[in-house]
């Protein structure tokens, strides 16, 4: 920023403060439990060696030669609960909370296996399951793969089908 | 006696398109309908229990999710009450920032939302799209489809789309069945003719996964939600399950966009009676909530039942604008036909591509529109030209260059003879040194030979039951000495192990630098601010094939 | 065929007539026996999973021969019928006809007589002419051939459609109809197809559910 913009843009803010017609709640969060910043953002450039794929490799390990010779496998090339967590909090740092609320909702279900996560979006389509098997859904989410944030959005569902007649007849 | 003028004029391709006049009763009117609820809100003990005049316990599925997750409940009541022409004129006011108009906009209703954006003209909300849209610089997507499902063909125009500048590419099918092989050959064909840009695959929602999954698409689009509920019933999917959906997008690494637009509901027959802009307005609140990152809207496939009625391409401009001003990425339609006439398309193209949005085609077809499968583009392959001149006699960015045939030839020839590679190497069908020549001069499907359909399916159920990844594609392009489309392919493969792709608006250069609306906010706030075209990029765009130099003469 | 204003309008008050009468009548009344123009419908009953696997179910939307007698290109239903049935007896297969009173929407009727089939294959046709090949164990809004652009629909492709379906009825991969694409049949039809939807979406009635069609070419 060189001087000009700079005095312009302070200026702006302070006329902006002073002419808010609602006092604007800044809801910036700060649940923030790693020290991302968004200078990292993007990750894949900025902090490569900092960054972990599924399989616990780095980013900056994963070479062309090393895919070729087998030595990267399919794994390696996944997202990351905590990488996923890095990005939901950069999402919160540009406030768009509900990009934020999904990117953590996506953390959780990176341990569901493919086939699994078709299944139960299938299952969570109307008319697909009763009450109860959408229950057991929301059960196994929560204990077997530890979705805490799914379950309760699947149980969720399962009230709200119920209630508009959705579920299957 | 006939008047000789009102004869030519019967005939002019612009009298064969469809007008209708309004029919309230059923939802077909553009917007303002008198059956329209008034904006309302209440909020108690922070949760909300009234919403566009029903209460809580009226709620159906729409309501109950959007006031749970798509309203910024904070400021909701307030922004409420609001006049909404002041709302509308902090939309166009260069002197208040998208920062400070966002935290408005992201706390009204759906009704609010579309009595907002009644107030302004269509110049007010193109203004409004230059500060509202969430990345700086706009950006355009194509289509790449053809009649007879061709791969050949699918990977060489891929190829000459990525050289014209688009930064996605999509593709969809003639026959459903076709779906592996659409998605294999847009990417190997998107990578040779520009690295780093991201392709999807237009099918049925749990086979699109399916494909993102095997790293046989970037990205995902058509993953459609609707602004009542027996729509939402007839798509196939309630908000729970697309935003579960939408979840396991990101688990997995992949951009992914919701889609929706004006009409859909009174072409379903369920519109309920509102205007088709108040129930595009839910959606749009709906995938806010949804925690999506962008959408795609403007209508799309249902253009022809706006575009019919009065008043209904203003509307398609509002409900862009409404998806900017929830900060979500817009990609912006124009991406079907809606009329005969020349003139009635560049018109309506023009309110997106003068401002500018994330994608101002979604897409632009990029090939001629007798092989567009998704029922012809607003604009084709014939066109280029066409859009490039006007690029350059506005002196605005509509995403595209001007190139040269024989660059254009040499990346259709690399393009179709990767893929042939790849099928020989994966064992698929056969690519022939005949079909691999015709695609890399083909204007369209009608210059390629048949290829033999039911082995091409044999070939497509063994590749999905073999379970062929991205990183098998890889393996064969190298294999088979086409490396630098093999690292490109592979860099694109890293990036879902990164998520940075995953931030709003994101899009991918040549150099696989991710650039999104994180690091290339909009900061638009009148005249030289926001984005700015380069002379690099001036250059560039003003360099048409047919130039005459004045020392010529 | 030519789209004009008058034209539009004929329609728009004929359905509005309708509209108005069938607010002070009961919907249709049953059972929904109808007679048009070379055919003659005849309910005979709920519908019934079929258990022969040499049979194709053809299932069609609720206004079919009733509300609506002709396609979007005004190709009368008597002829979209037959010429599907010879399409599937061509290939030594039975059809069997039903009528869907639960939805109007193309995907979920084919997806539904498809599930009826003996063979599991079945055939979606609304009354304006969209048609789809479905299999029963695929997801609705999946096909296995679609045909999106009714005013594209000729008796030659109604034909393919009943010949391809029954091919997969027997196992065999045929090379599915060849698509055909007119960009400007949206800008010319695609108003009209919303009214002709919301018309036949009126006749939905899910007391009844799908019923059995016998069906007489006259």
């Amino acid at each position: 920023m060189n001087n000009e913009q700079l005095i312009e843009s302070v200026v702006r803010e302070v006329l902006n403060s002073m002419e808010k017609g609602i006092t604007t709640k800044s809801t910036k969060q700060t649940s923030s439990n790693s020290n991302i910043s968004i200078e990292d953002y993007p990750f894949g450039k900025k902090i490569p060696d900092k960054v972990k794929t599924h399989s616990g490799k780095k980013l900056s390990e994963l070479t062309l030669e090393k895919a070729i010779n087998g030595e990267v496998k399919n794994d390696d090339l996944k997202v990351s609960k905590e990488t996923l967590d890095m990005q939901a909090e950069v999402a919160e740092k540009v406030n768009r909370k509900a990009l934020a609320d999904n990117f953590r909702r996506a953390a959780e279900l990176i341990e569901v296996p493919d086939e699994r996560i078709l299944e139960i979006y299938g299952a969570l389509r109307p008319y697909r399951s009763t009450k109860q098997e959408l229950l057991d859904i929301a059960d196994e989410l929560e204990k077997k793969y530890n979705c805490k944030i799914n379950s309760e959005f699947v149980r969720e569902a399962a009230e709200v089908y119920e209630k508009r007649g959705r579920l299957k007849k | 006696m006939r008047s000789k003028r009102f004869e030519v004029l019967e005939n002019r391709p612009v009298n064969q398109d469809g007008f209708i006049e309004d029919w309230v009763e059923v939802g077909l009117v553009a917007m303002d309908s008198k059956y329209d609820p008034k904006p309302s809100i209440k909020v108690a003990n922070g949760e909300i229990v009234e919403l566009d005049g029903k209460k809580k316990e009226d709620f159906d599925m729409l309501d109950s999710f959007i006031a749970k997750y798509g309203i910024n409940i904070e400021n909701a009541e307030e922004v409420c009450a609001m006049d909404s022409v002041k709302i509308a004129r902090m939309l166009v006011d260069i002197n208040i920032t998208r920062d400070e108009v966002i935290q408005y906009t992201t706390a009204m209703t759906p009704a609010k939302a579309a009595e907002v954006v009644s107030k302004l003209t269509v110049l007010e909300m193109m203004t409004a799209i230059s500060k509202m849209r969430a990345r700086q610089t706009p950006s355009n997507q194509c289509h790449v489809t053809n009649l007879r499902d061709n791969p050949v063909q699918i990977a060489a125009d891929a190829a000459e789309g990525a050289l014209r500048g688009f930064d996605e590419e999509e593709t969809t099918v003639g026959v459903a069945r076709y779906a592996p092989f659409n998605a294999l050959a847009v990417l190997v064909g998107s990578q040779v003719g520009r690295p780093g840009l991201l392709t999807q695959c237009a099918v049925e929602e749990a086979t699109e996964l399916t494909l993102g999954m095997r790293g046989l698409t970037s990205y995902a689009e058509t993953v459609s939600v609707y602004g009542t509920e027996p729509v939402f019933m007839d798509g196939d999917d309630t908000p729970w399950s697309k935003a579960f959906l939408a979840s396991a997008y990101a688990s997995r690494g992949l951009k992914m966009r919701f889609t929706s637009g004006t009409g859909s509901e009174v072409l379903m027959a369920y519109a309920e009676q509102k205007s088709m802009l108040y129930l595009e307005s839910r959606c749009v609140f709906l995938t806010k909530g949804a925690g999506v990152q962008g959408l795609q809207n403007g209508s799309i496939s249902c253009v022809g039942v706006p575009g019919a009625v009065a008043g209904g391409v203003r509307t398609i401009v509002a409900e862009n604008l409404i998806a900017m001003m929830l900060d979500l990425e817009c990609a912006s339609g124009n991406d079907q036909t809606f009329t005969h006439s020349d003139i009635r398309r560049t018109a309506k193209n023009l309110m997106a591509m003068v401002p500018g949005t994330d994608f101002i085609n979604s897409g632009f077809s990029a090939v001629p529109n007798y092989d567009n499968m998704f029922a012809g583009s607003n604009m084709d392959a014939e066109d280029f030209d066409d859009w490039n001149a006007v690029q350059r006699d506005l002196k605005i960015d509509g995403g595209l260059r001007p190139i040269k045939e024989e660059e254009a030839i040499k990346v259709r020839n690399k393009a179709a003879k990767a893929l042939q590679a790849i099928f020989r190497e994966l064992n698929l069908t056969e690519i022939t040194d005949e079909e691999v020549e015709a695609a890399t001069y083909a204007h369209g499907s009608n210059d390629m030979p048949d290829r033999n359909i039911p082995a091409d399916l044999k070939a497509i159920e063994d590749m999905m039951k073999r379970k062929i990844t991205g990183l098998d594609i890889v393996k064969a392009l190298y294999k088979t000495n086409f490396e630098d489309v093999s690292n490109s392919l592979f860099q694109l493969l890293k990036q879902r192990a990164a998520g940075d792709y995953l931030q709003t608006s994101a899009i991918i250069d040549e150099n696989f630098n991710v650039i999104s609306a994180v690091n290339d906010a909009n900061t638009y706030h009148g005249p030289m601010t926001g984005y700015v075209i380069s002379d690099e990029r001036w250059n560039e765009m003003k360099k048409l094939n047919n130039l005459v130099k004045p020392e010529d003469f | 065929m030519e789209i004009n204003e008058k034209l539009l309008r004929s329609i728009i008050e004929e359905v509005l007539n309708e509209m108005q009468t069938s607010n002070s009548t009961p919907n249709v009344s049953t059972p929904n026996n109808s007679k048009s123009e070379g055919i003659e419908l005849k309910e005979i009953g709920k519908a019934e999973k079929g258990t022969n696997s040499k049979e194709v179910v053809i299932g069609v939307g609720p206004a079919f021969g009733v509300g609506q007698t002709k396609t979007i290109v005004k190709i009368p239903h008597a002829k979209v019928l037959k010429e599907v049935i010879a399409g599937i007896e061509e290939e030594g297969l039975k059809a069997r006809v039903v009528k869907m009173y639960g939805t109007s929407d193309v995907s979920f009727i084919s997806n539904q007589a498809a599930k009826l089939s003996g063979s599991g294959i079945g055939i979606g046709i609304q009354s304006k002419g969209t048609s789809v090949i479905h299999q029963a164990n695929l997801d609705p809004l999946n096909n296995l051939e679609l045909f999106p652009q009714a005013p594209l629909i000729n008796l030659e492709t109604f034909r393919a459609i009943g010949k391809n379906a029954a091919k997969y009825a027997k196992d065999e991969s045929p090379s599915p109809v060849p698509a055909k694409n007119d960009q400007m049949a949206r800008p010319k039809y695609q108003a009209i197809s919303a009214i002709l939807h919301i018309k036949e979406t009126q006749h939905i009635d899910e007391s009844k559910g799908t019923q059995q069609l016998d069906v007489k070419f006259i």
